[in-house]
């Protein structure tokens, strides 16, 4: 019953994406990737590190926007439950995700291309603190599209952790470091964490007006 | 509303227009205080508080010169800039999402003047961000021993960088309505920016260069403030009508075609335009002759201080710290015993400016007699590198007879240009390259370096363990056989009573 309401809902939640944001981001995301092809330089392997990361970056500021709703006043009565339906919208997106990903390591030159499996962990953890951090918008706050919001918030974050993080944690090294593998390790641990987050944030709110509750929330039509 | 049509005879045209003006005030001045309350915006300045306290930490023991301050004062804004860049974005279309956008069509208040509003909204930020700057700055001249003079053109660059964020963010509005698009380009344009910064092949007097808001230099050492060449001025009418363009271009689109408009943005651009021809100009010619000959014969712009014996020649920025220098020639030369402790030195103040902040350059040791070569820094390894080109000019004559040296002298060298400190061992560790005191190292000076054996380094640890009030006396005794040349370290050792090494001097 369940999975054929499931595959019922599959239409309507692809035809819901907020698909220029998520394009948007993979299209900014492609043309940071394909930089150091288009200006046909010799690219040094930091500059190869550093494109990818801002691809990742791209990327996941467009999965912010993912569980964006704008009815969510009004699907917050549907039978189906919120954590299926945001379920659905993020498997109909990691495959295309996957390939966006696939095709922007393709893009950085073969002999400057940083770690396959190491910075695909990066990206992934980016990924998933971005979805982990729109579900805990959603989760606490009354707004129906918090998607700049956290955008704004993930960008001014990932842009201060990289300038005041301690060397020593490795999240930003380089292949070359010893913080490289520890780093990594760090990666795997900050993945889990936002997985984690991300599963708690994903029923809908039983009580309403939380304690983040924003002043858009107030004015908004579900209140009334 | 019927209040306000009573009030308000519609005809008068001027009396509407001062309304509508103070409604824009109004407006911005709420958009003003809602944009620095909020989250991202009062964190990122939180972080360039704290940026600034860290970056600042040991200004109060470096002896800072206040053209680099000045420029250490333009990195730290690019974080409220990002905040500022993306909430004024989000304020702007904040209507948008909130659906509100057709209830403004009952206002008096054209769309075009909300956005003149929401520009004026970013100018407490900027004011803040200037705050800093001066705080900033003004703490670097309180430093004791801060000298040189700071540049208004490069304190402007961060506030101004903050207005150039805030205006992007208000035209990205009003251009792109969708919610996405000002993190999207954000990042898109801080990755490419720093992508192309680092294609090589853009260096020397590239007009491009000098389009990005913040421009870092090749060489971290300090200049004469009048030979930086640096288009700061140029570049601060730059940024200025950068974003004033901006902000009048987001106006324009808004609908607001009035003269004025089109006007003052004619006058923005053609100042945006005068500020980049400004600073893509080549450095004058006149500050090339003063490079050079500012490197090469420095003796004609220096004025000299006698302080003691020696006369000490410096840039007329760096005159405050000749007594400093004295100081420690003092002191070194106290040690030092035959003619040497009698002797006039002449320090001098050397520093290759030929290519500007552009490169580097060695500076040759002096062949001249008893002339020591000071750098413009001052400060920590600084301090006992220059104590270091003391008493190797008190002991072998002159700085080019050191660069060769290779024998027992450098104990005595080493010995003297550290014993007078309270913790030499420690000074040791700073002025050697590799911050050891065991093994053999190379011993940094303002000019060429000098080489310590292993067997070198003990005798000289020995000594500094045997005490200052012990060793001094036998020094000043045996000086003219301590410094002559090919005398061996082991010679030295027995001389001055303490273990002799077993190994002969090998340099390397």
């Amino acid at each position: 019953m369940r999975t054929r309401a499931s595959a019922q809902l599959v239409g309507p939640v692809l035809r819901a994406l907020p698909r220029r944001a998520l394009g948007a981001g993979a299209a900014a995301g492609l043309v940071l990737a394909a930089l150091p092809r288009l200006l046909s330089t010799h690219p040094d392997p930091w500059m190869a590190l550093l494109l990818l990361r801002g691809a990742a970056l791209a990327f996941a500021l467009g999965l912010t926007f993912l569980l964006d709703d704008p009815a969510r006043h009004v699907t917050a009565a549907v039978p189906t439950r919120r954590m299926v339906r945001g379920a659905l919208r993020t498997a109909l997106v990691a495959p295309f995700a996957a390939l966006w990903w696939t095709a922007a390591v393709l893009l950085i030159p073969a002999q400057v291309r940083p770690p396959v499996g190491d910075i695909t962990l990066e990206a992934a953890a980016a990924a998933v603190v971005a979805l982990a951090a729109s579900a805990t918008a959603i989760r606490l706050t009354e707004e129906a599209e918090p998607g700049q919001r956290v955008a704004i918030t993930l960008l001014a974050t990932s842009m201060a952790a990289a300038l005041l993080l301690p060397q020593h944690w490795g999240l930003f090294a380089t292949p070359k470091e010893k913080w490289w593998s520890p780093g990594h390790q760090h990666w795997a641990l900050i993945l889990a964490g936002a997985a984690v987050v991300w599963a708690a944030c994903g029923p809908e709110p039983i009580r309403r007006r939380g304690f983040f509750a924003t002043r858009s929330a107030k004015i908004s039509p579900s209140t009334g | 509303m019927s209040a306000v049509l009573e009030k308000a005879p519609p005809a008068e045209r001027t009396e509407g227009e001062r309304r509508s003006w103070a409604a824009v005030f109004a407006l911005a001045r709420f958009e003003a205080r809602e944009l620095l309350l909020r989250a991202p915006v009062l964190f990122m300045f939180v972080l360039y508080a704290a940026w600034i306290g860290w970056s600042m930490r040991d200004a109060w023991t470096t002896y800072p010169a206040l053209q680099d301050v000045d420029r250490l004062t333009q990195n730290g804004p690019l974080l409220p800039a990002l905040a500022v860049l993306l909430c004024a974005n989000q304020a702007v279309l904040r209507s948008r999402r909130q659906d509100t956008d057709r209830h403004f069509d009952v206002l008096v208040l054209e769309p075009w003047r909300r956005t003149v509003a929401f520009a004026l909204s970013v100018l407490p930020a900027v004011a803040l961000t200037a705050l800093f700057v001066a705080a900033q700055f003004t703490w670097g001249v309180l430093a004791p021993g801060s000298v040189g003079h700071g540049s208004v053109g490069e304190l402007l660059v961060g506030p101004l960088t903050v207005l150039l964020a805030g205006s992007a963010g208000v035209l990205l509005a009003r251009v792109v309505r969708s919610a996405f698009a000002a993190p999207m380009l954000l990042v898109l344009a801080f990755f490419s920016i720093l992508f192309l910064g680092a294609v090589p092949g853009n260096s020397d007097g590239s007009a491009t260069r000098w389009l990005v808001p913040v421009i870092g230099d090749a060489s971290t050492k300090t200049l004469p403030s009048d030979l930086l060449g640096r288009p700061a001025a140029w570049h601060a009418l730059y940024l200025a009508g950068l974003a004033l363009t901006l902000a009048l271009a987001a106006v324009l689109v808004n609908g607001g075609r009035t003269k004025t408009v089109a006007a003052a943005l004619v006058v923005a651009v053609g100042l945006g335009t005068w500020g980049a021809v400004g600073q893509a100009g080549k450095v004058p010619a006149a500050t090339v002759a003063a490079r050079l000959v500012a490197t090469v014969n420095p003796a004609k712009v220096q004025p000299c201080a006698r302080h003691g014996h020696s006369t000490y020649c410096a840039f007329p920025e760096w005159m405050p710290r000749t007594g400093t220098w004295a100081k420690v020639t003092d002191n070194v030369q106290s040690l030092a015993g035959g003619t040497a402790a009698q002797e006039k030195l002449l320090v001098r103040q050397r520093v290759d400016a030929r290519y500007g902040m552009d490169g580097d350059g060695a500076i040759e040791p002096s062949t001249v007699p008893y002339q020591v070569t000071v750098g413009t820094r001052w400060g920590g390894p600084r301090v006992p590198e220059f104590a270091a080109a003391v008493s190797s000019v008190l002991v072998t004559g002159s700085e080019k007879a050191t660069s060769s040296l290779c024998d027992g002298r450098m104990v005595t060298i080493m010995w003297l240009a550290l014993a007078w400190q309270s913790d030499p061992l420690a000074e040791l560790r700073t002025v050697r390259l590799d911050d050891s005191v065991t093994g053999s190292a190379i011993v940094l000076s303002p000019t060429n370096p000098m080489s310590m054996t292993s067997e070198q380094t003990t005798v000289v640890r020995e000594l500094f363990t045997a005490g200052k009030s012990a060793i001094a006396p036998k020094v000043k005794a045996h000086w003219a056989e301590l410094t002559a040349p090919k005398v061996t370290t082991a010679k030295v050792a027995q001389l001055l009573g303490v273990k002799a090494p077993t190994g002969a001097d090998k340099c390397e």
